[in-house]
């Protein structure tokens, strides 16, 4: 003991400092444990994904994505819908001439395009290009139609921010953390 | 010589960063600003468009607005996109020339460096520390204390302010009701002067689900006791219902007010009392919040049991997706809104109800079970109570009680009284139990209530005080009328009887054999009251004796309307007045 | 869940549905890649501090690490970001941890705790910018500098709150660089970021020193490392030309402590402070707990109780569209509150913890700061070298060996 005390200051020093590391490895490594045990820590990364049944089209995709034209896109399911002539995802809801001039179609951007197959059937297409996400034709698919237009992350363009700003504002909470092999909610298999 | 060069690009470099600088955030604040290709503007030309019958030249204005806002908007993209690498490009040079710049000059000692006494820093520091500290503890105790001072100054104002509201509050019920209630059958009907032949507007309002203030009864004169649907005797007009809905209809001035809903639409009808004209239908559509699929609902409850209510001036419609519609008397909707889906396994059935500028809505579901007071003029909640009562299908009455108004709730297991203005519990009793379907009834401040999977109660509206209790018979979904000597009831298995009043004995009974969910009206003293099969019943409302039974031939489970000489009556699929003549 | 309001399609044309494939996320192979030169760069800047003493290499490593890190792979998830996951992961067990999170956060600690702060050198792409850009120093005064080194732990032990209580990614929210690494986002805090990298300029790394709040983790492992960056192996000869060139002032010069001050005075303040310790750790335990309340409405659903109760106080207002929606679902008040209460609680607890956190960083910081130590030479201050390496380039001895 008395030895320890005639030690010079340094070396006093470097005994604390040898001490510090031992603690501080050890919570790390304490910290470490902890949460490997708490955790299956999964090989698997996470990506962001619309619920597109709990939905409700509020628009904040549009606007609160960090990207400057949102990764959000519309999607159509072929297989659900009827393709009426008169679609409440196409056309404004009280339009008067079924053509694609300006005031009768529900996109702002003309991102939604179709073709006619057969009586009464057409085929409806989404230039995701154009597309921002605004989810207006959403909106009148489900208020008047099948609901087969819905709103998702387009995975290949979202940046995978640790927090999702859209997220943040859902007011629905339906932007989830969702794994690779469901990285779409697609409502063609529901 | 070189490194003025340096220094000089360096100097350009940052002006020129700097305009462009102010001009991208210029550009991007008029981008987020306008946003062009949704502006008002637009969005009012189109419904403009809309609006108008086919005017080409709008159309023309439209379409090339809409060119001009999609260039612009990839205009100004690129402009942002080619600004932002402009940017960045010059910061790259500003950094390498300023690098350059100074690279000869490091960081050298211009002078004798000054001793840097480490002591002296340390203990200045450890003071900015402290005080920053204590600063920063002070400022969140005062903000802690300042939110908890405002908190108890509210709390310690509330009561006084509340007494004096309800005082007041009162006061005017209470002068209100000194006249509303002598008047009220008159003075709401609505004025406009909307005739254009020169039949009279009906004085008499049937404003709700059994007559004003729910009340099972009605001023009317003149019905006539018998009528032939198929010989058009005492029959004025017949029309049919385009959508089912098991609701009664309502009548204000020459309005009849009902609505029908499928799976595909819920609607408000509005027929014309003299002629059975559809004058319009207002869709329940395009509500936010709304219900994209239907809820499952019971096939003998629908999606449209609910009755309407109005007060002249506005319609309220409510159905079984928690959809609130009000629309003005030409049909024009002024205000919607979707109260949440109501978790309700036959599908949600209480009607509407008026109330001075109050909608109330009786909306117990299985979850989340209140009681709410919408401003009629604009849907704003004006109170709601959760009171912890289970589910039901009853509907609520506005009953005089101890000279006030009051609002009677049936529910599982109470029957409460409320003010009205504000949704005070005045008293409550637990009486009832099963599935209360039934709606109650009030005559001389007392009220009646009664249900089939529990008993018939009579209790003193002034003190809550159970008067009498009897189960002999039961209704289901009739609803009990009441007068100051007896009180009516009609039940699911085919019994109709008449109870006293003042003891809850059996006054007289009838064994009809037909199944009642229609509620019985008093009307000039006599009681109406359909069957489901359509077999139509008038009975004295003194002694309860039957003065007249014949089959209408259809069915019918809806409360019939009554209003100037004329009984509006829907059944399952249409809608007659019937008129002497 | 689908509403068939109208039936399928049935075709008689044979016609076929149009086949699409919704392009899938990237591949997860780039998450080893980021590990991989995460490790790779972090050894080269260990070697180039370490063995090399060259600076060239670093600087190097900055502009590969801002090009790829930052500019390519656009920041996210990040080492300082991960803080905030591991956090998470700890209280929520919804959430599961990616491996590739926990090797982020976990992997520059382990460096730091052998060769010092590596990661913080150039590695790490916030750093990296800031050392690009800057150009020379105007030394701060050290007095102030010192206090300043406070905030990061306050920031840091809000960020635990609110990535515990699942309400926010305080870090993500608020780190001025992401929106220039991505060119867009949010413009309060791109401004903010410019702002910064022109103090940047002529201050060195603002952010890692000041705000930070992963280095004020490192800075722990940093003071405690195995393998201490030295400034040169061979004798020091006081030229204090490596204090001058630091951009963080992490060089301190030789120092005689001559202080007039009684030795015993000095001895009774620290004991005052040790004894204050458990008492302003308490203090703020109990201040920032007796927040929580207020702190818990940047909690989502709080944020919407509290809405709905001020729509119902008053109905007059507009109704916001988050109560709009919670209505129009169809959910439950009474459920929400519940949720809400537990919420509160969970802020209540964290709350406590994380103001007796920061009432230890004071007490612990002003401990520090009562400590009297005699220097002889210019030494490295551990815990807030960055490993950057410019005092290589200065130091006459070092300059004399190439």
């Amino acid at each position: 003991m008395s030895e320890d005390l005639k030690k010079s200051p340094m070396d006093r020093r470097k005994f604390f400092r040898t001490c510090g590391a031992i603690l501080a490895g050890g919570s790390v490594l304490g910290t470490v444990g902890a949460v490997a045990s708490k955790l299956k820590v999964s090989g698997a990364d996470v990506f962001w994904q619309i619920d597109p049944f709990t939905c409700t089209q509020c628009g904040r995709c549009e606007t609160d994505c960090i990207l400057p034209v949102s990764a959000v896109k519309c999607f159509h399911a072929n297989k659900v819908c009827g393709y009426c002539d008169l679609c409440g995802g196409y056309y404004r809801p009280s339009v008067k001439d079924l053509n694609t001039a300006a005031e009768n179609l529900m996109c702002p951007t003309g991102a939604i395009t179709r073709k006619f197959v057969e009586e009464p059937y057409f085929e409806y297409t989404i230039d995701e290009d154009l597309c921002n996400g605004c989810g207006k034709c959403v909106k009148g698919c489900t208020s008047f139609g099948n609901g087969s237009l819905f709103l998702q992350v387009q995975q290949d363009l979202c940046l995978k921010c640790n927090e999702c700003n859209i997220a943040k504002v859902c007011p629905a909470d339906a932007i989830k953390r969702v794994s690779q092999d469901e990285a779409y909610m697609l409502k063609d298999h529901a | 010589m070189k490194q003025k060069i340096y220094r000089n690009i360096a100097i350009v470099t940052a002006i020129f960063m700097l305009v462009v600088a102010i001009m991208l955030g210029f550009s991007y604040y008029q981008m987020q600003k306008v946003s062009p290709l949704q502006t008002d503007v637009m969005e009012t030309l189109k419904q403009m468009n809309e609006s108008q019958s086919d005017n080409s030249e709008l159309q023309q204005q439209i379409r090339e607005l809409d060119l001009i806002a999609r260039k612009a908007y990839f205009v100004q993209e690129h402009q942002l996109k080619t600004g932002t690498m402009i940017l960045i490009g010059m910061a790259v040079a500003l950094c390498i020339c300023l690098n350059l710049y100074y690279k000869e000059t490091k960081n050298l000692p211009e002078k004798d460096m000054d001793p840097i006494d480490d002591w002296m820093a340390k203990s200045k520091a450890r003071k900015y520390i402290q005080w920053g500290a204590v600063g920063l503890m002070l400022a969140g105790v005062a903000y802690l204390v300042l939110s908890n001072v405002s908190l108890g100054s509210k709390d310690g104002s509330t009561p006084e302010e509340e007494l004096l509201a309800e005082a007041g509050g009162d006061e005017a019920a209470v002068a209100a009701a000194g006249d509303s209630i002598a008047v009220e059958e008159v003075d709401s009907v609505q004025t406009a002067d909307e005739a254009s032949d020169s039949l009279p507007i009906p004085k008499l309002t049937y404003n709700a689900f059994r007559g004003n203030n729910s009340s099972a009864s009605s001023a009317a004169r003149n019905i006539p006791t018998s009528w032939d649907l198929k010989a058009k005797k005492n029959v004025l007009w017949q029309s049919a219902i385009p959508k089912h809905g098991y609701n009664s209809p309502v009548v204000n001035g020459r309005n009849v007010y009902l609505t029908g809903a499928d799976n595909s639409a819920r609607e408000l009808y509005c027929f014309d009392v003299y002629t059975g004209e559809l004058k319009w239908t207002a869709k329940a559509d395009k509500i936010s919040g709304s219900p994209s699929t239907m809820p499952k609902v019971n096939a003998d409850t629908g999606l449209a049991a609910s009755t309407v209510a109005t007060n002249g001036k506005q319609v309220c419609a409510i159905f079984a997706t928690g959809d609130v519609l009000c629309v003005d008397t030409e049909g024009k909707r002024l205000w919607a809104k979707n109260l949440g889906l109501p978790d309700n396994h036959y599908g949600y059935a209480s009607s509407l109800l008026i109330y001075g500028n109050e909608l109330i809505i009786q909306y117990q579901n299985n979850s989340n079970a209140k009681i709410m007071a919408l401003n009629v003029a604009n849907g704003n909640q004006m109170w709601s109570i959760s009171p912890k009562d289970k589910i039901a299908w009853s509907s609520p009455i506005i009953a005089t009680l101890g000279g006030k108004p009051a609002l009677v709730v049936m529910g599982n297991p109470a029957v409460a009284a409320y003010n009205p203005s504000n949704g005070a519990e005045l008293w409550r009793v637990d009486c009832m139990s099963g599935e209360v379907g039934s709606s109650p009834a009030s005559s001389g401040g007392v009220v009646f209530a009664a249900s089939e999977y529990a008993k018939c109660i009579a209790i003193d509206g002034a003190s809550g005080e159970t008067l009498w209790e009897v189960s002999d018979y039961l209704p289901e979904c009739s609803s009990l009328a009441a007068t100051s000597n007896l009180v009516f009831c009609a039940t699911s298995y085919g019994m109709v009887c008449a109870y006293d009043a003042k003891t809850g004995e059996v006054k007289k009974e009838h064994d009809l054999s037909t199944p009642f969910y229609s509620s019985p009206v008093i009307v000039e003293g006599k009681v109406y009251l359909f069957s489901n099969s359509g077999k139509a019943y008038v009975f004295s409302a003194s002694d309860f004796s039957l003065l007249n039974a014949f089959e209408t031939g259809e069915k019918t489970f809806a409360t019939p309307a009554f209003t100037d000489e004329m009984m509006i009556v829907r059944t399952d699929k249409s809608l007659y007045c019937v008129k002497k003549g | 869940m689908i509403v068939a309001r109208f039936p399928k399609p049935d075709f008689s044309s044979g016609y076929e549905y149009p086949d699409i494939v919704h392009p899938a996320p990237y591949e997860q192979l780039w998450n080893w890649i980021d590990i991989f030169l995460l490790v790779a760069l972090m050894g080269v800047v260990a070697w180039a501090a370490h063995k090399k003493h060259s600076r060239a290499a670093i600087v190097g490593v900055s502009l590969f690490s801002l090009a790829y890190f930052g500019f390519y792979r656009s920041g996210c998830v990040c080492s300082v970001g991960s803080i905030q996951n591991v956090v998470l992961a700890l209280t929520d067990s919804g959430y599961q941890l990616p491996l590739y999170v926990l090797l982020l956060f976990v992997l520059p600690i382990i460096f730091t705790m052998i060769f010092g702060r590596v990661f913080c050198a150039g590695v790490c792409p916030l750093g990296a910018l800031q050392e690009i850009v800057n150009v020379r120093n105007f030394r701060m005064s050290r007095a102030v500098t010192s206090a300043l080194s406070v905030i990061p732990w306050i920031y840091l032990a809000f960020t635990i709150l609110y990535a515990a209580t699942r309400s926010q990614f305080l870090i993500c929210k608020f780190d001025p660089f992401i929106g220039i690494f991505r060119l867009g986002g949010d413009v309060g805090m791109i401004v903010f970021g410019v702002l910064l990298l022109l103090l940047s300029i002529f201050v060195g790394r603002p952010f890692c020193r000041f705000l930070c709040p992963y280095g004020a983790l490192l800075s722990i492992f940093g003071s405690l490392s195995w393998k201490k960056v030295e400034v040169t192996r061979k004798e020091c000869i006081n030229c204090t030309l490596c204090h001058m060139a630091c951009p963080v002032d992490a060089i301190r010069p030789p120092y005689a402590n001559k202080v007039k001050e009684d030795r015993l005075a000095g001895v009774k303040r620290i004991v005052m402070y040790a004894v204050l310790l458990p008492v302003v750790t308490a203090l703020c335990a109990l201040l920032i707990g007796s927040g929580s309340d207020a702190l818990s409405r940047a909690h989502k659903d709080v944020y919407l109780y509290d809405l709905i109760q001020q729509v119902e106080a008053n109905p007059e207002m507009d109704i916001p569209l988050e109560v709009e929606t919670f209505n129009g679902l169809g959910r439950n008040v009474e459920d929400l509150r519940t949720e809400v209460e537990a919420i509160q609680h969970d802020y209540k607890v964290y709350s406590y913890l994380i103001g007796a956190l920061i009432g230890l960083v004071l007490s612990v910081k002003l401990i520090k700061l009562s400590t009297k130590r005699t220097r002889k030479t210019y030494e490295i201050d551990d815990a807030n070298c960055l490993a950057c390496g410019k005092c290589f380039n200065y130091c006459p001895q070092e300059i004399k060996k190439k």
